[in-house]
This record gives C-alpha cells, sequence and structure tokens, in this order.
C-alpha cells in the first residue's frame, strides 16, 4: 500500500478517473458521435442520391436526343416518301395526259381519214356517174343516137371503170 | 568557406545565426536560468490543508473532459450539410477513427457499433491529456507549500531527477527547508490514477465483451481441464497472467512516456534555457500523439480478439 501511495494510486481519485471516463463517453457518444455519424450518413446519402439523379438526368438527356433523332429520320423519311410519291403522280398524269391526247388525236385523225374516204368514195362515185353519163352521151353523140338499152350501158360502164379503179390503185 | 559566405552574406541565414547565438548566451545568463526541475511521481494535492483527493492531477481531468466538451459543442451545436472549418475537422477526426474501427473490428459489424465510443473516447481523452500538459504554465503556475509536508515525495523525486550530478544537488539544496511549489495543473497523463483507470476500464470491458460475444465459454481461453488438455490448462494459466499484465502495461506505457516526457522538456530547459526544449517540444507532440493511439488501437485489437472464440480456430 506504501508503494501505491507514493505513486499517487488511491482508490478514491482511481474511482473518479474510471466514473469521469464513464460519464465523458456517454456525453460525447449523445454529443458528438451521434450526430456526426448521423451527419455523415446523410450526406453520404444525399451524395448518392445526387449522383443517381445526375446519372438519370443524363439518361434522360441521352433518350432524348435519340428519340429526336428517330423522330428527325421518320420525318426525313416521310418528306423523301412524298417527293418520290408527287414525282410518281406527276409522271403519271403526264403519261395520261399524253396518252389521251395520242389517243384523241388518233381518233380525230382516223375520222378525219374516214371523212375523206367517204368523201373520195363519194366524189369518185358521183365522177363515176358523170363519165359514165358523158361517157353514153358522148357515145351516143359518136352514134347519133341514143342508145336503146340505157340501163344496161351505164351498167357496163361502170363496171368498167369499177375494174379500172380496182387493177388501178 | 561557402558556408562562411553564406552566412554573412544571405540576410536570413545570418540573422537566424545572430539570433541562436544570442539565445544560447543568454541561456546561460543567471537571471534567465531555469529552476533545477521539480520532479513528483504522484500528483499532489492542491490545498496544503485541503482534502487529499484534490489534486492537481483531478483538477486537469476536469479541464481536459470541459475542452473535450467544448469542442464538441462548437462543432456540433450549428451543424450543417456543408461543414464549416471546425465541423470539417472534427467529422474528419470521427471518421478517420470510425473507419479505422471499422478496418480492425469489421466493417458495419455490430462489434464496430459497440466499440467505438470506448476507443474514440479513449482516444480523445487521452490526446487532450498528453497535449495540455504541453501548455506553458504546465509546472511553473503554482501554489507553496510548506516544506516539511512533501519532504517525502521530493525524496522520491530526486531520486528520479537523472540528470547528472549537479542537477540533483542543486534540486537536493533547493528542497532543504524552502517551500515546494506544487504546480496547479498537471497532465492526467501523468498521473497514474488516470492511466489506470484507463488500462482497468480497457481490460475489464475486453472481458465484458468477451463474454457477451461467447458467453462462459470465452473464460475457457484462461480455465482449461488439466486432466484433458494439460498444455491447455498451463497455456491459459499464462494467458490468465498476461491479461493481468496488460492493466500494468497500459497504464505504465501511456504514465511513462507522458511523465518522462514532461521529465525531459524539464531538464532540457534547466540545461539550456532556450532553443533545446523547443526540439524536444517537437518531439512531445509527436509521442503524445502516438501514445494516444497506441492506447486506442490495442484496447480495439483486444476488443476484437476477446469476441473471436479460440476453439473455432484449433
Amino acid at each position: 500500500m506504501d508503494a501505491l501511495d507514493k505513486l499517487g494510486i488511491s482508490w478514491q481519485l482511481l474511482l473518479s478517473q474510471i466514473i469521469n471516463f464513464g460519464l465523458l463517453m456517454v456525453i460525447l457518444q449523445q454529443l458528438l458521435y451521434k450526430p456526426v455519424l448521423n451527419m455523415l450518413e446523410q450526406r453520404r446519402q444525399r451524395i448518392a442520391e445526387g449522383l443517381e439523379q445526375a446519372d438519370k438526368a443524363s439518361n434522360a438527356a441521352a433518350e432524348a436526343e435519340a428519340e429526336k433523332q428517330t423522330i428527325l429520320e421518320e420525318a426525313r423519311r416521310e418528306a423523301q416518301e412524298v417527293r418520290a410519291q408527287a414525282t410518281r403522280d406527276a409522271e403519271r398524269i403526264a403519261q395520261d395526259v399524253r396518252s389521251r391526247t395520242d389517243q384523241e388525236a388518233q381518233e380525230i385523225r382516223m375520222k378525219a381519214q374516214a371523212d375523206a374516204e367517204a368523201q373520195t368514195a363519194a366524189v369518185m362515185a358521183d365522177a363515176r356517174k358523170q363519165i359514165a353519163d358523158l361517157a353514153i352521151a358522148a357515145t351516143e353523140q359518136i352514134l347519133g343516137r341514143e342508145l336503146a338499152n340505157r340501163d344496161e350501158q351505164e351498167r357496163f360502164v361502170a363496171d368498167y371503170l369499177a375494174q379500172q379503179n380496182g387493177s388501178g390503185s | 568557406m561557402n558556408l562562411l559566405r553564406a552566412l554573412v552574406l544571405n540576410a536570413r541565414i545570418r540573422n537566424a545565426t545572430i539570433g541562436i547565438i544570442v539565445l544560447l548566451v543568454l541561456s546561460v545568463v543567471p537571471v534567465f536560468k531555469a529552476p533545477p526541475p521539480h520532479v513528483e511521481l504522484a500528483a499532489e494535492a492542491l490545498l496544503e490543508h485541503g482534502p487529499k483527493w484534490f489534486t492537481n492531477g483531478l483538477l486537469t481531468t476536469l479541464l481536459v473532459d470541459l475542452i473535450i466538451i467544448l469542442m464538441a459543442v462548437f462543432a456540433v451545436s450549428r451543424m450543417k450539410e456543408i461543414p464549416g472549418a471546425w465541423q470539417n475537422i472534427v467529422e474528419m477526426m470521427v471518421e478517420g477513427m470510425w473507419n479505422l474501427t471499422q478496418s480492425i473490428a469489421g466493417h458495419g459489424s455490430a462489434n464496430s457499433r459497440k466499440f467505438f465510443p470506448w476507443v474514440i473516447t479513449i482516444f480523445i481523452f487521452v490526446l487532450i491529456s498528453n497535449y495540455i500538459g504541453l501548455l506553458p504554465g504546465f509546472g511553473s503556475i503554482g501554489i507553496y507549500h510548506s516544506a516539511a509536508e512533501s519532504h517525502a515525495q521530493a525524496e522520491l523525486g530526486n531520486q528520479l531527477a537523472m540528470v547528472g550530478a549537479e542537477a540533483v544537488a542543486v534540486a537536493a539544496a533547493a528542497e532543504e527547508g524552502k517551500p515546494v511549489l506544487v504546480p496547479l495543473f498537471r497532465s492526467p497523463s501523468a498521473d497514474l490514477n488516470m492511466t489506470l483507470a484507463l488500462a482497468l476500464i480497457s481490460v475489464f470491458m475486453t472481458q465484458f465483451f468477451g463474454v457477451q460475444a461467447l458467453g462462459m465459454r470465452y473464460f475457457t481461453k484462461y480455465f482449461k481441464n488439466p486432466f484433458k488438455d494439460g498444455m491447455g490448462a498451463v497455456v491459459g494459466f499464462f494467458e490468465l497472467i498476461a491479461e493481468i499484465s496488460k492493466i500494468i502495461s497500459f497504464s505504465f506505457r501511456l504514465f511513462g512516456n507522458i511523465f518522462a516526457g514532461e521529465v525531459v522538456l524539464l531538464v532540457m530547459a534547466f540545461l539550456v534555457t532556450f532553443l533545446l526544449p523547443s526540439i524536444f517540444y517537437g518531439l512531445e507532440l509527436f509521442i503524445g500523439f502516438i501514445q494516444a493511439l497506441v492506447f486506442m488501437l490495442l484496447t480495439l485489437a483486444f476488443f476484437t480478439m476477446a469476441t473471436v472464440s479460440h476453439d473455432d480456430h484449433h
């Protein structure tokens, strides 16, 4: 006990130091460690959240960009299509118009030809008739008398003319 | 030659050299001579006729408590998500200790949470106790007591002052009949009551956590059936002795380092008043930190080891 006394150790002081430490620990636990560790945890979560949000935002931006690209692509493709369609339509219409015009022209030409042919035929028939008449008249004059069988004569001349015409053309 | 030229030409080096020489010369002038070191192994009662328990060590312990609590209050009272400078420093320290605890006791483990308040309080308390003894005024501001009362303690102090014949002679001369200065403050780490209290707490809590983790099985570490496992019983006996000697090693390691550091500072100031103590102050700052860390780490390691069952290993 004397040695302990020389070293200044006494059970009262020892006990007071133990109690002091215990109290200090309890006080600091409530005052310092808990709030600080809570704050650190809170901040850690906050930072994690912030990073996550930033990630999300950048993802959304990338998505929006991709969507924009697809929409643009779509629009471009549609425009291309519309243009192609328009070109095709125009060509078709032009074709139509051209073919109809051709057809009409053809028709007109055919009609004109038919008319001309009919006219020619009529003129020819007329001419033949006149020629036959003239030929008969001329023959009558040459013969000095009227042919008896006028009808037969006329037919004869017409046959001849028709034969001429047929071999001539 | 170059050194000499630098001494003369470079203004800063020249001034520093002159300063050093002046301080060294002043150190031997009797007016500036420091008093012989007053070495007291035990914390002394402050009041000559007052209670024996009211020692300078106890007073300083309360002062240390106050400083720690004030530092904590300043850091936490206006706690913000974005910390100020002081809050940042305190958070850094607490987080550093928390990570250290986790790295030894296991990350996110229940043990870490259980051990943390004990070990960080040990670290903070010991660190501030170590550093407070380095403040000016510790050991120099005090109350004069009549010589006779503390004569027995002074004798022991003289035996410990191993600074050569001169110092002892001077100190011995000073003790004769003259009143003795009892310092008002004394670093708690240089008071065996404090270091022993911490050692007891550390060793007791080691057993407590051991029993909490393993139940009564924990004590098989010390006591084995000698008829079944003779070697184990012997080893267990040594374990028991080692456990008890931890109390002594814990308390005297801290006490010895800090007490010896203060004595060294006093002796250096006595030998050369200026300059020389400054070098040892730097050393003491380092030792103060290391001892706090050692106490904390050893306690943490013992706590962790106590919670691990030994039977699982073998």
